[in-house]
């Protein structure tokens, strides 16, 4: 009886303190994305100075897709490093900023004073945020050539960061 | 400039038919549109609140997908595909009712099959426990064969039931 008691009980606990232990292994930080390895969600947007509609379409250049607003501290932190990369990989990757949930006027003064590099994109009711899971800002998608979602990263980047995931995007590009 | 129209005509709304396929329901507008709104809102998790529905939180995130939930039910998608379009972006985690396929089955199943195990542990150990023979027992006046042990016995009893001389009364028959 003892031995039938023990074997229900591993049963029965078994499961739990898999998932419980699976759990402890991962990054509280890191947030799963069910794009990431799947095609990019294709959007055109109007950009904040008025320009010509700007889009992410299946195919073309390897593009990277930045959420982010002026509220958000670690967005301001790394909107250099993003600038940085994007005059370094000028030709070989796109890069794209959309704003979240922040107003077209204070976006307009931020980049006065701090320089775009890139396309900034209005994103009306947050429709593109949300093709894209977006949780929080800033979150960035590295899209290669064929359009997929090969990286997400969730909060700021660093030289070191970005430098990584654009080598491995630009990898086997022409 | 088609290109630049089909471009505009995506700021409108995204793609969702490319993930979803095309409306599979009868678009719906006024009052059933508005209740149908708010019924299917609360079943969608807000993904930057603690736990509560995009029926329910007044986040700027919550409001928009709200907003596209009344779009693309305005436009024919049934709740399925309306839920499968946010899953698609967020997982599974958006569904504030876990479907009850693979591992989530456990939590439907799992107290299920602890209740009936627990039902047959208590029946075997019931059916298993040692019957008791009464007539084994000794009588209420049995007393130890030490002698000094059994005049202690006689002195509680006395003490506590009242026998006189610690001898139980005969029992009327």
């Amino acid at each position: 009886m003892n031995r039938t008691v023990l074997i229900i009980g591993l049963v029965l606990t078994a499961p739990l303190v898999w998932i419980l232990a699976s759990g402890f292994g991962k990054n509280p930080h890191a947030i799963d994305s069910p794009l990431v390895g799947r095609a990019a969600p294709t959007f055109a947007l109007r950009q904040l100075n008025g320009g010509e509609t700007v889009g992410l379409t299946q195919g073309g250049q390897p593009t990277v897709v930045n959420f982010w607003a002026t509220w958000c501290r670690p967005c301001v932190q790394e909107h250099g490093v993003l600038t940085a990369a994007a005059a370094r990989y000028r030709g070989k990757v796109k890069f794209m900023g959309i704003v979240y949930e922040d107003t077209e006027e204070r976006i307009r003064a931020y980049l006065k004073r701090s320089g775009a590099a890139y396309p900034t994109l209005i994103d009306e009711a947050g429709k593109t945020a949300i093709a894209y899971g977006v949780y929080g800002v800033p979150e960035t998608f590295f899209i290669d050539a064929k359009g997929q979602i090969l990286y997400k990263h969730a909060g700021p980047l660093n030289p070191q960061s970005i430098e990584g995931y654009l080598r491995k995007l630009t990898q086997g590009s022409p | 400039m088609i290109a630049q129209l089909a471009l505009l005509a995506a700021v409108s709304l995204p793609d969702v038919s490319a993930v979803v396929g095309p409306p599979s329901s009868t678009p719906i507008s006024g009052k059933a549109l508005e209740e149908h709104t708010e019924q299917l809102s609360d079943t969608i998790r807000c993904p930057v609140c603690q736990g509560s529905s995009v029926g329910d939180s007044p986040s700027e995130m919550a409001r928009n997908m709200k907003q596209q939930v009344k779009e693309l039910l305005a436009l024919g998608f049934d709740d399925e595909q309306i839920i499968v379009y946010f899953e698609a972006s967020y997982g599974e985690f958006i569904r504030l009712e876990p479907s009850k396929k693979g591992l989530n089955a456990l939590v439907w199943l799992a107290p299920l099959v602890a209740l009936v195990l627990g039902v047959i542990l208590v029946l075997r150990r019931l059916s298993g426990a040692p019957k008791v023979d009464h007539s084994q027992q000794p009588s209420q006046g049995a007393l130890p064969d030490d002698p000094d042990l059994a005049r202690w016995v006689l002195k509680v009893r006395q003490e506590v039931f009242g026998w006189p001389d610690g001898e139980p009364p005969e029992e009327a028959s």
